[in-house]
């Protein structure tokens, strides 16, 4: 009995070590979140600005000339993957992965840019052809770093490298509720079949292009990739966070119950030793 | 005068949203004015001062770089990399950059990319003064 006791009563300590460090990393994640929280929000209203904008333009335009906007033959995809640097977020970056698994489908040929440690990892271990491996910490991404990314992707998409590039990120709706999404980026050609606008149609070819599309769509497409990357990473960041604040307060609670059942279990030990003894004693009085 | 919807987006949040007269930026083909029932329109925007005329005849002045601008179903929209308005810009540090840039592009011993980072700060700093100077 005094053996159990020892292992309850160290198991009680073990559990309660757990608990200052899951404390501690919500507390952590809550006061971070409050400020990547505050660069979504502001983020937001310009990538749904911009999404709009470039919505109604791959609607509109029926030229296609431009290398960013004409229907793509290549069938290689480009992801750009976005999850967080570490893990202790509950389902965060797995489902993300997962979101990219079902878009992909199977035996695809694709190309990843991860952003962010996990994804680094995740596209080694799968042996997915990685673009760079340059923006592997998430947290430190600003908006000049994602005017590199894309560059990088622009011109690897006029090479040829790749027909297709496609975002797959975690959208943040609330502090409880952050959804992984998977949209088309480039070309233009993969916008419009994905949001087919009658109301737009019926007015194709009327949109001016100064000087002319070719060379609009060069200096507005990559000024738009990178403001759809950066929105994402912003949105994704806070999801990150908002997804290990709830992970960790889960955790805290849980061993809370586990604490109070084991001192329960730890207290009867205790109250039977107690009684055994007084037993034996009166046992041993009355045999004299 | 007839208005028109305007909105100007960065990536640090909506900068304004609402009815202006005439709208004046630098395009990558020059200055253009953009008036109330503009015919569609789509193009990119240069390195160069902004303004804006509302209703009520004030002028709200701006530094605007990059990024896009596009008139559709008579709704402006500018969405650039940046916008400062002219009354956030701070002089000094703008002339300090200049000063820096325009010391480090004299001496001549930078490689291509740096240079054209220098050409791009110095560039920076003077729409920054030419609006403020205004």
């Amino acid at each position: 009995m005094a053996a159990n006791m020892k292992a309850v009563k160290l198991r009680i300590k073990s559990v309660q070590n757990t608990m200052q460090i899951t404390k501690a990393m919500q507390l952590v994640a809550s006061s971070k979140l409050r400020k990547a929280k505050e660069r979504a929000d502001k983020c937001k209203p310009y990538a749904q600005e911009l999404q709009q904008t470039l919505k109604d333009i791959a609607n509109g335009y029926v030229g296609f000339q431009s290398v960013y906007a004409k229907k793509s033959n290549n069938d290689r995809h480009c992801y750009i993957l976005v999850a967080g640097d570490r893990g202790m977020a509950g389902g965060y970056n797995s489902n993300v992965f997962k979101c990219l698994e079902a878009r992909k489908g199977e035996g695809k040929d694709i190309v990843v840019l991860p952003v962010g440690k996990r994804a680094v990892d995740y596209a080694t271990r799968r042996g997915y052809e990685i673009l760079t491996t340059d923006f592997a910490q998430v947290e430190f991404i600003d908006v000049g770093d994602c005017f590199s990314i894309s560059e990088l992707l622009c011109s690897e998409f006029r090479k040829g490298s790749f027909g297709h590039i496609e975002m797959c990120h975690t959208e943040f709706i609330s502090m409880l509720t952050q959804r992984p999404t998977i949209f088309p980026i480039l070309p233009l050609h993969d916008i419009a079949e994905e949001y087919q606008d009658p109301e737009a149609v019926k007015k194709i070819g009327l949109t001016l292009y100064d000087p002319n599309p070719e060379e609009v769509f060069d200096i507005i497409v990559p000024e738009y990739l990178a403001g759809l990357i950066y929105a994402g990473i912003c949105s994704s960041l806070a999801s990150e966070l908002a997804a290990r604040r709830t992970a960790m307060d889960a955790a805290t609670k849980n061993a809370g119950e586990m604490i109070d059942k084991l001192s329960l279990y730890y207290n009867r030990a205790r109250q039977a030793s107690i009684t055994q003894e007084i037993t034996e004693i009166v046992a041993g009085a009355e045999g004299v | 005068m007839t208005t028109f919807p305007l909105r100007i987006g960065t990536p640090d949040g909506l900068l304004y949203s609402g009815d202006v007269v005439r709208m004046v930026l630098r395009t990558i083909t020059g200055d253009r004015a953009i008036l109330a029932n503009h015919i569609d329109f789509c193009t990119g925007i240069g390195m160069g001062e902004a303004h804006f005329v509302l209703e009520d005849g004030t002028v709200r002045r701006g530094a605007c770089i990059g990024g896009m601008v596009t008139m559709q179903n008579g709704v402006c929209r500018i969405l650039s990399t940046t916008w400062e308005w002219e009354e956030d810009i701070d002089k000094d540090r703008a002339q300090r950059a200049r000063e820096r840039a325009e010391e480090k592009l004299r001496k001549g011993d930078l490689s291509g990319k740096e240079a054209q980072v220098q050409e791009a700060k110095l560039k920076r700093a003077l729409v920054r003064l030419s609006v403020k100077n205004h």
